[in-house]
């Protein structure tokens, strides 16, 4: 059972009802778990403030489609007299979007207390658009619609697999984050979803479809922890605004989803390669000119501009710096927990970190001499000398991502290792990681957990071994991945039920 | 200086025209100003202010004990509230066998009574929520959650595990919530509003999947399904209310929209917002929209921030080395003087309001705590916390506690059975106490 997340939501209310149908409201927060957001839909539920809200928005949504303006074309029956019940055109409408909204066929009896219910407020209000509306917001309310709940079924060898309908699902969100649409829902009610070529037929006519790329950008959202807020000191750095950050953010997606989905390049060129994408705001602060009249372009980063793919884009070194300096531990750390799957541990409880801090000490004037002289303390030393030397080859780039040469006057020394492998600067260090198998397993194995709703951290090596041995042979081709990582018959298993009833919700 | 804050506060409303006027005549009050006239006493609402990282000791806490302690640089902005609140040193969270989770175990235990397990995890309902077990009934709202920073994960009050309450993040916000749709200041007038009957109705048709959604899964799930059916009874209840006619009398004025407010953690910013927020949330008190009301200044590793200065709170509290002259950090030490700024806000804007014979505040009890003393350590021991307001008389205020290493719950108990709750003892293994700290019970 997984809440729906706000893209989820908003993406299925636009497929169900049109992308002008507004959705205003607030969503709950969701939890990074395993280093993702989505492995936290399946441990959370929906407190008292959260459901008031998705009340809100469940009328206000139920409202507009019943409306004047949306009801030629959302209703597809007339009632015989508008302003009288009319419980075979409310059935029908119910059916329609009930089987849409909650992903499956509605039962007899969830159809027909909905059909009462829509009955019951047009007597009230001589209204049948009024009782329609109502019987719909009970829908957009109910716990079907707002977590996505999975059905088990028993296989042959006494194994338990997810049913049509729910594979449906795991397929949609994964690859359009996006509700099933009608043939999706047509190839679960038939059977086919439940046969693996009838598995890839769908999921070769998703991939082909330009909506794969709403659901790869919501998986490279949240790989790349790019809900993190950010806030800088305006004081160091006048030019860092909410536009630059939005624009930031945008150029990250864009240009990660043009390399892997649209030009289906090798995914590990997305840490040394040069080309990116820039608006206005973006040139001001990566120091370029803008002599262009369209909105965003195109453009590639000169060889000698230190510059190195993603990690060196402004999302990157924004969000894991200081509001006020930057921070190769956190840069460090977010790199090695990001793109290898490696976790650092809390520091100890008691430390002393002040050295980090005293400028005032005449032979310690960067970040790398202060740090370095703190990682020498033997507690501290197992997780930085980890994490820092991979921050600190990114020590050419300030809070914001702008290069820079110097600090306090002292050249800025961008010498790193990975691994036992010495490197210079961020692209040193892009190559460092390209070569470094553990990038694509752990991609690989989060594009799973993000599927699955599971933990990355608890995703095994006979789980993954399947889909990365199929990442590498394709050299490393994302849409490969993808299809491999459907293809992995454990992508829609389920855990055996306590007590085997012939049809059981899991997870 | 009253008069000063409010008239500052108006400005930053939009235009001054009072909404509704909700004047408090002194007829409808009983001879001893402590009750309405028709028997109701003046309810009494709990509430807790968190914010991150701690306060510098020698700053902060008194050598003596009792009433009359010494007034403290720390605490100069709470000075003229010294009368009305206790403030508590020394009390220590356990955690046993379990890990000391950074910047989590020691706020987890003091709002649960446990040591958490996990990091961002609740091992049990939170206090508050406790409480809105009791004394929510009646109010539009179980409880309101603020997180000043705008932040909109940093709520620590919560039903168990790892859900909290999603806070309002903007002033706009909250007062949208508060006396946006569904608010109601009653009146001659007043006709209960037939939308909210028709909700009503949609609702009961939710909460009847109950039996066959609950039927078929793990336990897990089951327990995330009976949390979103109790918030389908809580909003059953809030819509009972909006149904009834409400017995607001409070004097208070219902302000207009305040204006789009920047919202983040600068110390700067934090000082102007802070006080709307708890202007809004005054007169929602006031007004019996909530009983209960959790704000957090910050999350508890606080990156509050002063522009131009190259450290956050937390980072400083970690790199920055102890003057020895002086025996602690001295840049540190502001941004914990600055989150007693902020209190000393919320403090000011519940006691602005008269109610009875006295203010709001008197008929609050609030539980201001954070998550360290010694934030530098990570220290579990002696976390500083205040209980503020007499909650209508039950309360004694204006002492220092000292808690001698014994364990956080004894305040958590304290402020249960303050409440009405019929409890005994409470909290788990080390944190587990019979002892209320009868010194202030009244």
């Amino acid at each position: 059972m997984r809440r729906l997340s706000e893209s989820e939501y908003r993406n299925s209310i636009a497929d169900i009802f049109g992308a002008d149908i507004e959705v205003q409201g607030r969503f709950e927060p969701d939890r990074r778990v395993g280093g993702l957001l989505s492995a936290s839909s399946a441990i959370l539920s929906i407190t008292p403030a959260g459901f008031e809200a998705y009340t809100r928005m469940a009328n206000a949504i139920a409202g507009q489609v019943v409306d004047a303006k949306h009801r030629a074309r959302l209703i597809a029956c007339k009632p015989a007299d508008a302003k009288a019940p009319d419980e075979a055109c409310a059935g029908q409408v119910i059916a329609q979007y009930g089987l849409m909204l909650f992903r499956r066929p509605l039962t007899a009896e969830e159809t027909a207390v909905r059909i009462k219910l829509a009955h019951d407020i047009t007597v009230k209000t001589n209204d049948f658009h009024a009782g329609l509306r109502y019987g719909l917001a009970s829908l957009l309310a109910a716990p079907d619609f707002l977590f996505r709940t999975e059905y088990a079924v028993p296989e042959a060898d006494g194994k338990w697999t997810l049913d049509g309908y729910s594979r449906a699902s795991r397929l949609s969100y994964l690859l359009w984050d996006s509700t099933p649409d009608a043939q999706l829902l047509k190839a679960a009610a038939n059977g086919e979803l439940a046969r693996p070529e009838g598995v890839a037929q769908q999921t070769d006519r998703l991939m082909a479809s330009p909506r794969v790329l709403n659901g790869m950008r919501a998986f490279y959202a949240d790989f790349l922890e790019l809900d993190t807020q950010v806030v800088k000191d305006p004081t160091f750095y006048p030019k860092y605004s909410d536009a630059v950050a939005a624009s930031a953010r945008e150029e990250t997606l864009h240009s990660m989803l043009d390399l892997t989905m649209t030009r289906k390049e090798d995914l590990r060129d997305l840490l040394t390669t040069r080309k990116t994408y820039i608006n206005r705001p973006l040139a001001a602060v990566y120091g370029v000119p803008y002599n262009f009249d369209s909105e965003w372009v195109p453009y590639e980063f000169s060889a000698d501009s230190g510059r190195s793919g993603i990690l060196t884009q402004v999302t990157f070194l924004s969000l894991f710096s200081h509001p006020n300096r930057s921070s190769p531990t956190k840069r460090g750390v977010a790199l090695v927990d990001i793109f290898l799957c490696q976790p650092t541990p809390n520091p100890p409880a008691d430390v002393d970190f002040s050295i980090v801090n005293d400028i005032s000490n005449p032979s310690l004037k960067t970040v790398r001499q202060r740090l370095l002289a703190h990682a020498t303390n033997p507690t501290c030393a197992a997780c930085h000398t980890r994490s820092d030397p991979i921050g600190l080859a990114l020590e050419n780039f300030d809070s914001i991502g702008q290069y820079r040469t110097a600090e306090n006057g002292d050249p800025i020394d961008a010498s790193s290792s990975l691994q036992g492998k010495a490197f210079t600067g961020a692209q040193g260090l892009g190559l460092a990681l390209h070569d470094n198998p553990n990038f694509p397993t752990c991609f690989a194995r989060k594009m799973y957990a993000y599927g699955t709703g599971t933990n990355a951290a608890t995703v095994t090596p006979p789980q993954y071994r399947p889909f990365v041995t199929a990442f590498s042979d394709s050299g490393y081709r994302v849409p490969a991945l993808i299809k491999a990582v459907i293809a992995n018959p454990l992508f829609f298993a389920a855990p055996a039920p306590a007590a085997a009833p012939a049809k059981t919700a899991s997870r | 200086m009253t008069f000063n804050r409010r008239t500052l506060l108006r400005g930053l409303f939009q235009g001054s025209a009072a909404m509704v006027a909700l004047p408090l005549l002194d007829c409808f009050l009983d001879g001893n100003g402590t009750a309405l006239a028709d028997g109701a006493p003046i309810p009494t609402r709990f509430g807790t202010f968190f914010w991150g990282c701690g306060l510098t000791k020698v700053l902060s806490q008194p050598k003596s004990t009792g009433a009359n302690y010494e007034d403290m640089p720390q605490l100069a902005a709470l000075k003229p509230y010294k009368a009305k609140f206790n403030l508590l040193s020394g009390y220590r969270a356990y955690v046993d066998s379990k890990p000391n989770i950074q910047h989590w175990s020691g706020n987890g235990a003091i709002v649960t009574g446990a040591a958490p397990s996990q990091d961002g995890q609740f091992e049990g309902q939170t206090i508050d929520q406790t409480i809105a077990d009791v004394i929510a009934k009646g109010t539009r709202f179980r409880s309101i959650e603020i997180a000043c920073s705008g932040n909109k994960r940093e709520s620590y009050s919560s039903l168990g595990g790892a859900n909290t309450n999603p806070p309002e993040t903007s002033p706009a916000g909250l007062y949208t919530r508060l006396f946006g749709p569904g608010f109601n200041a009653g009146g001659s007038d007043w006709k209960p509003d037939p939308e909210v009957m028709l909700q009503q109705s949609v609702l009961s048709v939710v909460a009847e999947d109950r039996q066959r959604l609950m039927a078929n899964v793990g336990a897990a799930d089951k327990a995330r399904l009976e949390q979103y059916f109790t918030s389908v009874r809580e909003l059953e209840n809030t819509m009972a209310v909006e149904l009834k006619k409400p017995e607001i009398v409070a004097s208070v004025t219902i302000p207009g929209m305040p204006e789009n407010m920047t919202v983040n953690k600068s110390v700067p910013v934090l000082l102007k917002t802070v006080p709307v927020f708890s202007r809004l949330l005054a007169i929602g008190l006031a007004t019996n929209q909530t009983r209960i009301f959790n704000m957090a200044l910050t999350e508890p590793a606080n990156t509050m921030f002063m522009p131009g200065d190259s450290h956050v709170f937390h980072q400083a509290t970690h790199e920055e080395p102890v003057d020895e002259a002086l025996g602690y950090q001295p840049n540190t030490s502001k941004f914990s003087t600055h989150s007693m700024e902020c209190f000393a806000e919320l403090v000011a804007a519940l006691d602005g309001i008269q109610e009875g014979n006295g203010t709001l505040l008197d008929h609050c009890l609030m539980l201001a705590y954070t998550d360290t003393s010694n934030a530098k350590l990570h220290a579990i021991d002696g976390i500083p916390m205040f209980l503020v307001g007499s909650a209508g008389g039950r309360i004694k205020t204006g002492m220092h506690i000292a808690g001698n290493s014994e364990t956080t719950s004894r305040v958590g108990l304290t402020v249960q059975q303050a409440m009405g709750l019929t409890v005994d003892h409470w909290g788990v293994a080390s944190n587990q106490t019979n002892k209320p700290i009868s010194e202030i019970q009244a």
